[in-house]
């Protein structure tokens, strides 16, 4: 049986189109997976990875806010949402091409100038598959997850995808 | 035919996932002159280097604390660096890394050569691109978006 990548359904081998959810499924025949990751990826879920509860700012909290909060918990990534929305993502690398060694002078700035805004975001409906070409084309070290509506729901890590692979393959370790 | 994942992971070594030429600065450098040169070779860490031997780790996240108001830019890089980091070998496996990142929750492991010089980081971004290599078919034939806009079908 072939699993739709778009919602999951079982369907026969050579058929052109999903049964259930109508999508085109002639790219998935030729790359039927061959083992249990390949068949994890295309069947899970990023809710499966359990995305993690992020930092968040409103976009007009100060530069100076924004990086005592990342430098005293020891966090990676904020996110700037604005009415449940993520409208930008402010990161570690971020702080350091931006701001680098004039970040005191920028304290009172809002953080929506140095944000990259319109981070690209996943469904938590997505199959795993997606988050795992996301963060390997794209070299995103974070991608946020959304729900339908587009109202944030959390955030998974390329080291929540690393986890996940190797949970998933026998390692000596 | 599948590749099994499990017997490159415990045969390839790290050389094949490492970036090759880290950014190194010398112990004595400013920590003005090293977030420059971060900035400047868009690297997010540098490996602190005492002659040609490793010394220490500063990465963006060491650099976070120093763009605080009042942070002293002008200290020695080898005063707030990390000293002795956990590095791998250039002969290890890539799933010794694996094991040595999720075991000490780092991002990053220096590689050096038996000399104990640098010679590049392993990084967990580097590692799932290896892994990928493994799978390309499920992971790069994806169509553009995971939904689609026809949700249902037409006449249904």
């Amino acid at each position: 049986m072939i699993d739709c990548p778009f919602c999951g359904a079982e369907n026969i081998p050579g058929i052109d189109d999903c049964e259930e959810c109508g999508q085109p499924l002639s790219h998935v025949q030729n790359t039927a997976p061959e083992n249990e990751i390949e068949r994890s990826l295309i069947k899970d879920r990023v809710s499966a990875l359990s995305p993690k509860q992020p930092c968040v700012v409103s976009p007009t909290a100060t530069v100076g806010e924004v990086l005592h909060e990342m430098a005293t918990n020891r966090i990676g990534c904020v996110m700037i949402v604005d009415d449940g929305k993520p409208v930008g993502i402010f990161s570690e690398r971020d702080a350091l091409m931006k701001l680098n060694t004039e970040a005191a002078s920028f304290g009172d700035r809002p953080i929506s100038e140095f944000m990259t805004a319109n981070p690209e975001t996943l469904e938590d409906s997505a199959k795993i598959a997606f988050a795992v070409q996301r963060m390997d084309l794209g070299g995103y070290r974070h991608l946020p997850i959304v729900s339908k509506d587009d109202q944030l729901q959390g955030i998974i890590s390329v080291r929540s995808i690393l986890n996940y692979l190797t949970e998933r393959m026998p390692t000596s370790g | 035919m599948a590749v099994d994942v499990h017997l490159t992971l415990d045969s390839d070594t790290v050389e094949r996932v490492a970036t090759s030429e880290p950014l190194c600065v010398d112990v004595g450098a400013t920590v003005r002159e090293t977030l420059h040169a971060m900035k400047e070779k868009r690297r997010g860490a540098v490996l602190v280097c005492e002659g040609e031997k490793l010394a220490g780790i500063f990465t963006e996240r060491d650099a976070l604390k120093l763009m605080e108001p009042g942070a002293d830019l002008d200290l020695a890089v080898g005063q707030i660096m990390t000293g002795n980091p956990e590095t791998i070998a250039d002969s290890e496996t890539v799933g010794e890394a694996i094991t040595k990142m999720s075991r000490g929750g780092y991002r990053r492991l220096p590689m050096v050569d038996p000399d104990g010089r640098p010679k590049g980081f392993v990084t967990v971004s580097s590692i799932l691109h290896y892994l990928v290599g493994h799978f390309p078919s499920v992971v790069y034939n994806l169509p553009p978006n995971p939904h689609h806009s026809t949700q249902n079908r037409e006449g249904a």
